[in-house]
C-alpha cells in the first residue's frame, strides 16, 4: 500500500509539459482568425490595411507553427471577410511591442507568456491561447475540447476599451475567472446576457 | 431645403442602416461559421475520443500512431499495455485478453470490434485469430473497461476493445496511404498496405496484409503425463486399463501463424459498406487432446464479414441502419494421438456395441479432421432523437441468427486402430451440426445534460434468445465536471455473456462436454472514477471497481460438463498516468490492483481470485531526441498468480519485461524505419494452463528483435 501511495504522490508531482494535439491545433486554427473578424473595433487593428495573424512559438515548435500557417491558408485562402491577412510566424525571444499583429496566438513552452500577455494587452489586440492554462498569465481566448468543443474567453476582456466583440459572440462563448472556475454568479450570469448587461453599465 | 435637408437624414439613416444591418448580417454569419466549426470538431473529437474523460466509460484509447513509434508489432502488443489486462492461453492456443481477472478460463468475456463490427467468432466467442493484427493497419485502439454501452446492442462483459482503422475519415484530418514491410525473429515477415480513393460522393479505403512466421515455443512434458487418453477403472482408483502416461512428450509447440486479411470500406452518400476477409493459420500448439502435435498440424480460424449501413439525419432524428452477415469457423487437421498407443473403441463402447477392455492399437496414432462452420446473420435499427431540451434519447433493436452452416467430424478408425480417417461426421460428431440460436435485444438510453458540469446516461437492454434468457439489464451513469482539472464519475451496469458454442454443442469429448441449459454469466459492476487534468494531455485517472460475478461457466478434467458453477467477487483500483516530462517527450504509465474471492456452488467451497495477477504495472516512455530520433522503452510488471483449487502447482511466478525501440522518421521523404529488442532480458514469461494438462504451463516468447519500414504516401 506503502509504495502505491509513493506512486501516487510520485505522479502527482511530477513536472508537466506539453505535447501539441492535431485536433485542437486545426480547430484553433479554424476559428480564432474568425473571432478577429467579431471585434467591432476591428478597424483600428488593421496594419496597412491587412489583419496580420502572429503566431508566436518557441523555437523547437517550428514545425507547428509552420504547419497552422500552412492549414490557415489553405482555408482562408488570403482573405478573412473583406479583409487580406497575413500570418507572421515569431519565437518568443523575438516578440516585442514593435512586433506588427492585429491578434496574436500563442503556442506553449516559454516563461515568456506573461510578458507577451501583457504586451498583447497594451496594443489592444486579441490573444490567443492554445493552452487554457495560459490564460490565468493574461491570454484571452482558448478552445478545449471537453464532452464537447468549447471556446473561452477570460472575464477582464469585458473591461478592455480597445476591444468590443458583438454581443452575440458573448453568449458563445464560456467565462473564466483567475481560478478557472465556472462563473455562477448571477451578476456574472447577467453579463452573459448583453441586454441586461448594457442596461446595467448606461444605468450607472 | 426642407426637402434637401430630409432627403439627406433620410439617405443617411438607410445608409447607416444598410451598414447596420449589413454588420449584424456579417456578424451572424461568421458567428454561424464558428458554430459549424464548433460542431465539427466536436464531431471529430467525439468519434476519435479526444473527450474520452468526459465519456461515461473508464476508457484507454491508445493511437496507432504512438504505438508504431513504440515499437509495438501487434494488437496482443497494443492490449498489453492497457490497465488490467493480463493475457491466457490453451490448448489451442487461443490467447485472450483478461481484463480486471474476469473468468480467466472463458471466453466473451470481452468483445472486439472493428470499425463497429463485433469479430468475435462464434465457436469460442474470442478472436485470438484478430490478435496478429499489425498495428499499421490500426488508427487507434479504444478500450473499455467494464461493460459499455447499451445503444449498439453487444454485449460486453468484463471489457470492449474497438479498432478503428484508416478507413475513418474526416475533412482536415485525411489520412495518407501507405506500405509497410516487417521482419522479425522466428522468420516473421509482414507486408501491407492501405489504399484510399475518393470522389466527390465515394470514399473507399482498402487495406490488405499478409504474414508469416516459423514461431516454436518449448513445450511439455504433454498432457499425457497427466493421465490424458488413459483409463483407469474404478476412475480414480490408480488402476489403470489403459496406462498412456508413457508417451508423453516433450518438445517445441507448433505455434506458427500465417494471414492473408483484405478489407474494404466503402461510403457513399448515407450508405456505408464494411467488409474484411481474414484467411488465419496457426499450428496446433499444444494439441486438441493434449498431445504435442507435428509442426505442420494446423488449426484454421477464417473469419470474414460483410455489412451494409445506412446513416441519416432527418430533422432532430438520426436513423442508423446496418444490416450483415459474418462467417467464421474452426478447422483443425492434426494428429491427435502418439503412435503406438491403445485406447478402448470409443464410439462402440458410447453405442454400447463394445467394451472398454477391448483395446485397439493405433500403430501410427490417431488423425483427426474437425469443421465446424457458421454463419451470424444481423440486423439492427437505432434511432436517436435531439429534439428535447438537455436530452438525447436512442431506442432500437438488434436481432441475430447464429447458426453451423457445416460441420464435419474425422478420425482414424476407431475400430481398427488404422490411421486413415473415418467420416464419423454422423455417429460420432465432435459438435451439434444442427446449432442454431436466435437473438432479440432492445435497447432504450437517455442522455440528460442536467447543466454545464453533471451529465447522466440511462438505459437499459432486454435480451431474449432460443435458449436461457439474460433478460433486463439497467445502465446508470453520471459525470461530474466539478470544473477544468476535476472529473468524477459513477457507474453502475448489468451485463452478461451468452454461452459460447463451444460451452454449449461440444459433443463426444472427454475433456469438454457441452449444455444447451446454461445461463448467461452475469455481471453487476460498479464503478467510481476521478480524473486529474494537470494540463490538457496530462493526467491522472484513478478508478475503483467492484464486480459481482454470477453463474459463471467451468468445467475440469474431473467434470467435462460445462456448467454454471462459480461466483466470483472482484474489487480493484486502476491508476493511469498521461504525461510529460519534458517538450520532447511522453510518459505513460499505469498500475492495477486486483483483488477478489471464487466460490465453486456445486462444491461450496472459496477461494481467493484465481489465475490472476494481484498486481499488474506497465508504462512506456518515448524521447524525441530530434525531429527524425525518437528512443522508446516499454515495460511491463505481471505479478504472481494463484492456482485453482485442486492444483497443487507452485503459484504462476510473476514476470516484468521491457523492449526497446529506436525509430527514425523521415518527413521529408515520409517514411520510418524502426529497430525493437523485445523482451531484452529474456524473462521467463508463461501463461497458467489447466491442471492435469502441461504441467509446466504454457512458455511464451524470449527476446526477440523487430524490424519495421514504413512508408506513406
Amino acid at each position: 500500500m506503502k509504495k502505491i501511495l509513493f506512486l501516487y504522490l510520485t505522479l502527482v508531482n511530477i513536472v508537466f509539459a506539453y505535447n501539441y494535439d492535431d485536433v485542437i491545433l486545426k480547430a484553433q486554427a479554424s476559428i480564432f482568425p474568425k473571432i478577429i473578424l467579431l471585434d467591432k473595433k476591428i478597424e483600428d487593428k488593421l496594419i496597412d490595411g491587412k489583419i496580420i495573424y502572429t503566431i508566436v512559438y518557441n523555437k523547437d515548435d517550428y514545425l507547428t507553427a509552420l504547419s497552422i500557417e500552412k492549414f490557415i491558408d489553405k482555408n482562408f485562402q488570403g482573405q478573412l471577410d473583406k479583409y487580406d491577412y497575413k500570418i507572421n510566424l515569431v519565437e518568443f525571444e523575438n516578440f516585442s511591442l514593435k512586433t506588427e499583429a492585429s491578434a496574436i496566438y500563442v503556442l506553449n513552452q516559454s516563461d515568456q507568456i506573461e510578458n507577451i500577455a501583457t504586451m498583447a494587452r497594451e496594443k489592444g489586440i486579441i490573444s490567443f491561447s492554445y493552452d487554457i492554462n495560459n490564460l490565468k498569465k493574461g491570454l484571452m481566448f482558448s478552445l478545449v475540447i471537453e464532452k464537447s468543443t468549447v471556446l473561452y474567453l477570460k472575464k477582464e476582456i469585458l473591461f478592455t476599451k480597445k476591444i468590443e466583440f458583438v454581443d452575440a459572440l458573448l453568449q458563445m462563448v464560456r467565462f473564466v475567472e483567475k481560478d478557472y472556475s465556472y462563473q455562477n454568479d448571477k451578476n456574472f450570469q447577467n453579463r452573459l446576457n448583453s441586454r441586461i448587461y448594457y442596461a446595467s453599465i448606461f444605468s450607472r | 431645403m426642407k426637402f434637401k435637408f430630409f432627403g439627406n437624414v433620410i439617405g443617411t439613416s438607410s445608409f447607416l442602416l444598410a451598414s447596420v444591418t449589413s454588420l449584424h448580417a456579417q456578424s451572424d454569419n461568421i458567428l454561424a461559421s464558428i458554430s459549424n466549426d464548433l460542431n465539427r470538431f466536436n464531431t471529430v473529437a467525439t468519434i476519435t475520443k479526444q473527450n474520452e474523460h468526459y465519456q461515461p466509460y473508464i476508457i484507454s484509447v491508445f493511437k496507432g500512431k504512438e504505438l508504431e513509434t513504440l515499437g509495438v508489432s501487434n494488437l496482443k502488443e497494443a492490449l498489453h499495455l492497457v490497465p488490467g489486462i493480463d493475457f491466457a492461453t490453451d490448448n489451442y492456443n487461443n490467447q485472450t485478453p483478461i481484463f480486471r481477472g474476469s473468468n480467466s478460463l472463458a471466453y466473451g468475456q470481452t468483445k472486439l470490434f472493428i470499425d463497429d463490427i463485433v469479430v468475435n467468432n462464434l465457436f469460442f466467442d474470442s478472436y485470438s485469430e484478430y490478435l496478429g493484427m499489425p498495428i499499421e493497419m490500426i488508427k487507434r485502439i479504444e478500450v473499455v473497461r467494464g461493460p459499455g454501452s447499451k445503444t449498439n446492442g453487444v454485449n460486453a462483459y468484463a471489457g470492449s476493445i474497438n479498432i478503428i482503422t484508416y478507413a475513418e475519415d474526416f475533412k482536415d484530418f485525411e489520412s495518407k496511404d501507405k506500405m509497410v514491410f516487417k521482419y522479425a525473429s522466428q522468420d516473421y515477415r509482414m507486408a501491407g498496405f492501405i489504399k484510399k480513393f475518393k470522389t466527390e460522393n465515394l470514399q473507399a479505403t482498402v487495406d490488405f496484409y499478409y504474414q508469416d512466421d516459423n514461431k516454436r515455443l518449448q513445450a511439455g512434458p504433454d498432457g499425457y503425463s497427466q493421465g490424458s487418453m488413459s483409463y483407469q477403472k474404478p476412475a480414480g482408483s490408480g488402476t489403470y486399463i489403459y496406462d498412456n502416461r508413457g508417451f508423453s512428450q516433450n518438445g517445441d509447440a507448433p505455434v506458427w501463424e500465417k494471414d492473408y486479411s483484405l478489407s474494404l470500406n466503402l461510403k457513399y452518400k448515407d450508405f456505408t459498406l464494411k467488409g474484411r476477409s481474414l484467411d488465419h493459420t496457426q499450428g496446433s500448439a499444444y494439441g486438441i487432446n493434449l498431445s504435442l502435435p507435428q509442426n505442420n498440424d494446423r488449426l484454421k480460424l477464417p473469419s470474414h464479414y460483410l455489412e451494409l449501413g445506412y446513416n441519416k439525419d432527418i430533422n432532430n432524428f438520426h436513423l442508423d441502419i446496418k444490416a450483415g452477415v459474418k462467417l467464421d469457423s474452426f478447422d483443425s487437421k492434426a494428429k491427435l494421438a502418439p503412435s503406438g498407443m491403445s485406447f478402448m473403441d470409443v464410439p462402440n463402447v458410447v453405442n454400447g456395441t463394445a467394451n472398454d477392455i477391448d483395446r485397439v492399437l493405433f500403430a501410427n496414432g490417431i488423425f483427426g479432421e474437425h469443421l465446424a462452420k457458421q454463419r451470424t446473420l444481423y440486423h439492427s435499427t437505432y434511432v436517436t432523437y435531439k429534439g428535447a431540451d438537455k436530452h438525447i434519447i436512442t431506442a432500437g433493436y438488434r436481432l441475430l441468427e447464429e447458426k453451423t452452416i457445416d460441420m464435419v467430424s474425422k478420425l482414424s478408425s476407431w475400430s481398427t486402430g488404422d490411421a486413415a480417417l473415418v467420416d464419423y461426421t454422423v455417429t460420432y460428431p465432435f459438435f451439434n451440426k444442427n446449432a442454431k440460436r436466435d437473438i432479440q435485444i432492445l435497447s432504450l438510453q437517455d442522455e440528460f445534460q442536467y447543466n454545464n458540469k453533471i451529465n447522466f446516461i440511462y438505459g437499459f437492454n432486454y435480451e431474449q434468445t432460443s435458449y436461457e434468457d439474460a433478460g433486463f439489464e439497467p445502465r446508470v451513469s453520471m459525470v461530474y465536471q466539478q470544473n477544468l482539472n476535476n472529473i468524477f464519475k459513477a457507474i453502475y451496469s448489468r451485463a452478461h455473456r451468452n454461452p459460447s458454442w463451444q460451452e454449449m454443442f461440444t459433443a463426444n469429448n472427454n475433456a469438454s462436454i457441452g449444455s444447451t441449459d446454461l445461463k448467461p454469466e452475469k455481471v453487476d459492476a460498479y464503478e467510481l472514477a476521478y480524473i486529474r487534468k494537470f494540463s490538457r494531455d496530462t493526467y491522472l485517472q484513478t478508478n475503483v471497481f467492484y464486480l459481482q460475478n454470477k453463474d459463471q461457466i467451468s468445467n475440469s478434467a474431473k467434470n467435462a460438463s460445462y456448467r454454471n458453477i462459480v461466483d466470483t467477487d472482484i474489487r480493484g483500483v486502476e491508476l493511469e498516468y498521461s504525461g510529460n516530462i519534458t517538450s520532447s517527450d511522453k510518459l505513460y504509465l499505469n498500475y492495477s490492483f486486483i483483488t477478489g474471492s471464487s466460490k465453486t456452488t456445486d462444491t461450496g467451497m472459496t477461494s481467493s481470485l484465481t489465475n490472476v495477477p494481484q498486481h499488474l504495472a506497465k508504462g512506456y516512455y518515448i524521447y524525441n531526441l530530434n525531429n527524425a530520433l525518437s528512443l522508446s522503452g516499454i515495460v511491463k510488471h505481471v505479478g504472481s498468480k494463484e492456482r485453482i483449487d485442486g492444483d497443487y502447482r507452485n503459484k504462476v511466478d510473476d514476470y516484468t519485461t521491457l523492449d526497446t525501440t529506436m525509430t527514425y522518421n523521415n518527413h521529408k521523404n515520409d517514411y520510418a524505419l524502426s529497430f525493437s529488442v523485445k523482451n531484452i532480458f529474456d524473462a521467463d514469461v508463461k501463461y497458467p494452463s489447466k491442471p492435469n494438462t502441461y504441467i509446466e504451463d504454457y512458455t511464451q516468447e524470449g527476446r526477440k528483435f523487430l524490424l519495421t519500414i514504413r512508408k506513406e504516401f
